[in-house]
């Protein structure tokens, strides 16, 4: 460890108090066990994020760094504690494994890339580092994943009702009748920083940020992504419609709807 | 020494410092991706293994928006680099008028300049292009150079859906142990790249960009790579390229990261080339003048080269120190050399350590070490040819961004190199203090 950096780091230690045991409502009933820092994985974390990530996402996490300016989507701004990316609940925090994932996939059409081969123990470091950026990780623990049963098969059946929850919960206002993008509300959508957002047109080939899985596609519905407009329907799916939807979708992609 | 002693060992240091001068970092890629010149390299120039696996696939993030069509249509593709500062070099046993001296030059100047385009042309469709422009008043080598297009190629990536092959058609630089187009330091290259038994014809630099095609692949993380190119050895005279002075180069490194703080990652490779290089050609008579007819070049003679590689990244493999060391074993056929009556060969090594300690600095110190095995003339010293080479330097980064670069950089190198057969050992001592700069 670099002595000029534990020092800094020791410095910053009022800003980054311990993950305390508060509640998320704070009226300090329910215990939250909330990881401790570790310090050293903080300290190569923000060497990491100082190589590479700092140009987009900014010195303060803020997602304002240098380059911000000309991407779309804009760099996810840390400090809010907000991320679209989950396994957990909507409006939760993810779990360090949620993070590493986007870290090792990437997200497909933005200016993130995969990671990955810088290694797994520098992507660790830099996913405490970037918990540092918002208290909210030092009041509130992860959401508990939200499990993903094994897939239904797949058929004219399940399209045909994936279909028909496509309509019934009303995915066309953004999404299209068919898929393109193109809802009558697609035009006046924002994310939570006040940038435009597009629905995902699943009939062009584009691979979806989050991962082409059909568990990726599930978990999605379910979990919601949290700062945009895409709400959780993890209260309205039950899993085998939500695995309907999935192959309607996974169709739509396929061009092999009727 | 003798006048041609002189020339040759001022041709080597100049040859060095333009090879090491004509260097490789694209502000072009960090505008259009949005990141910072650190993302790729550990130090630029040198690439980390993120920047080396956006190299082998074609300059791309493998993200969906690598094509051309999906960059703005204001982004265009340019770059450019140069080095300007002072430049001193001190030189021991040069010939005057009064017996031999030590003389002292020392001069403002600049290594050049590098135009680079580089990028994608499609998804899976590379190319770069280096073009240095010809100068006529004196950089730091005191001497005008030719223009040259230096790299021209296009590469075809992920034939057959595999990152396992892939092609760059045209002028590209060789697979290397350690890029020199990369190299950290200015005034020394890596000179075993460029080094030749005593007498020999043949031209062949590894550490020269060559004409041919390469076939080359690697894993998705580009910790196992493989690279061969089949060359036209550049430079050989008079021949007909492929059918006279054909050569293969051959490379393959493998990385593994280990989940520790003292050595976290290590490279190792080998490396070798076998090509020949012609040594006959048909002759013109006219008027009585033999002329050698271009392109009858034949009767190519066999050199080799044979080499292996160990980079061991300490402390971390993002701020690195960073120890390398590259073994060489290299012949040339005695037909090559004038009056030869044995292959000639030598034995070539370097070992480097650098350390990056912060995005900004980095410090590096290197030993080179040619010796000759055997001379390829019975009566040549046994060490004439020998090398020896101290180099040392520090580059502070005051401005790194997704637009430029700018390095202030200091270095001292000390090459000594048997010239002739009286064993003298000229020593050159080069000091740089430079800016560097990309845009």
């Amino acid at each position: 460890m670099r002595p000029k950096l534990t020092a800094l780091m020791l410095c910053a230690l009022p800003l980054f108090p311990s993950r305390a045991d508060m509640s998320p409502g704070g009226g300090g009933t329910v215990a939250v066990v909330v990881p401790p820092i570790d310090l050293a994985q903080v300290t190569r974390g923000r060497g990491v994020y100082q190589r590479f990530c700092v140009s987009c996402h900014g010195e303060r996490g803020d997602g304002r760094g240098i380059s911000a300016e000309w991407l779309n989507p804009k760099p996810r701004d840390f400090t809010r504690g907000i991320f679209k990316f989950r396994s957990t609940p909507s409006n939760s925090l993810p779990t360090t494994e949620d993070l590493l994932r986007t870290l090792r996939r990437g997200l497909h059409h933005t200016n993130m890339p995969s990671w990955e081969v810088i290694g797994e123990r520098n992507l660790k470091a830099v996913v405490e580092y970037i918990k540092t950026f918002s208290p909210r990780w030092n009041t509130e623990a992860p959401g508990t994943p939200i499990p993903i049963p094994p897939a239904t098969p797949d058929g004219d059946a399940a399209r045909a009702r994936g279909k028909e929850l496509y309509a019934t919960l009303g995915c066309f206002n953004c999404h299209g009748t068919s898929g393109h993008g193109d809802g009558s509300a697609a035009p006046e959508l924002k994310d939570d920083w006040g940038e435009r957002i597009a629905p995902f047109d699943f009939t062009n080939g584009a691979r979806l940020k989050n991962g082409d899985l059909p568990e990726d596609i599930y978990r999605t519905f379910m979990t919601g992504l949290t700062g945009s407009p895409m709400p959780s329907y993890a209260d309205a799916l039950k899993p085998e419609d939500g695995w309907a939807l999935v192959h309607y979708l996974r169709a739509l992609q396929r061009g092999e709807t009727k | 020494m003798n006048t041609q002693s002189r020339v040759s060992i001022g041709i080597i240091f100049a040859a060095a410092l333009l090879a090491a001068g004509s260097a490789h970092a694209i502000p072009a890629f960090a505008r259009k991706t949005g990141m910072s010149c650190s993302a790729c390299h550990e130090a630029w120039p040198r690439l980390n293994e993120f920047g080396q696996q956006f190299r082998d696939n074609g300059y791309r993030l493998r993200h969906g928006r690598d094509a051309p069509p999906e960059q703005p249509s204001a982004y265009w593709p340019i770059a450019f680099r140069t080095t300007v500062g002072y430049q001193w070099l001190r030189q021991t046993l040069q010939q005057t008028d009064s017996g031999t001296a030590t003389t002292q030059t020392g001069t403002f100047g600049f290594t050049g300049l590098d135009i680079h385009s580089a990028g994608t042309l499609a998804d899976r469709v590379s190319y770069f292009i280096t073009y240095t422009p010809a100068l006529r008043s004196a950089g730091f080598t005191l001497s005008p150079s030719d223009g040259d297009l230096e790299s021209a190629w296009a590469g075809l990536h992920e034939l057959l859906g595999t990152t396992w092959l892939n092609l760059r058609v045209g002028k590209h630089a060789l697979d290397l142990p350690e890029d020199e187009h990369r190299s950290i330091t200015l005034t020394q290259g890596y000179n075993e790249y460029h080094f030749h038994p005593a007498g020999s014809a043949a031209t062949f630099e590894p550490g020269n960009n060559q004409v041919g095609i390469e076939v080359f692949g690697h894993d998705d993380l580009s910790r196992l790579r493989y690279s061969f190119s089949f060359v036209n050895a550049n430079g050989a005279p008079l021949s007909n390229n492929l059918v006279s002075s054909p050569a293969l180069w051959g490379h393959v490194q493998g990385t593994r990261h280990f989940d520790n703080d003292i050595l976290p990652a290590v490279k190792v490779g080998a490396f070798g080339a076998l090509g020949w290089h012609p040594v006959a050609t048909q002759q013109l008579t006219t008027g009585g003048v033999p002329t050698p007819v271009v392109g009858s070049a034949s009767s190519g003679a066999q050199f080799r080269r044979l080499g292996g590689e160990v980079h061991l990244y300490l402390l971390s493999n993002i701020y690195p120190l960073t120890l390398t060391g590259v073994v060489t074993y290299g012949s040339d056929d005695q037909a090559l050399i004038q009056g030869g009556t044995s292959d000639a060969s030598f034995f070539a090594g370097w070992g480097e350590l650098s350390y990056t300690p912060t995005v900004n600095v980095v410090l590096v110190g290197r030993y080179e070490r040619i010796r000759s095995k055997t001379q390829g003339v019975a009566d040549n010293p046994r060490d004439l040819g020998n090398l020896t080479v101290f180099t040392g330097g520090v580059r502070y980064t005051l401005e790194m961004s997704n637009r430029t670069e700018v390095a202030l950089h200091g270095e001292l190198s000390s090459a000594s190199r048997v010239v002739d057969a009286s064993g003298n050992l000229p020593n050159a001592l080069t000091g740089l203090m430079a800016i560097d700069f990309v845009f």
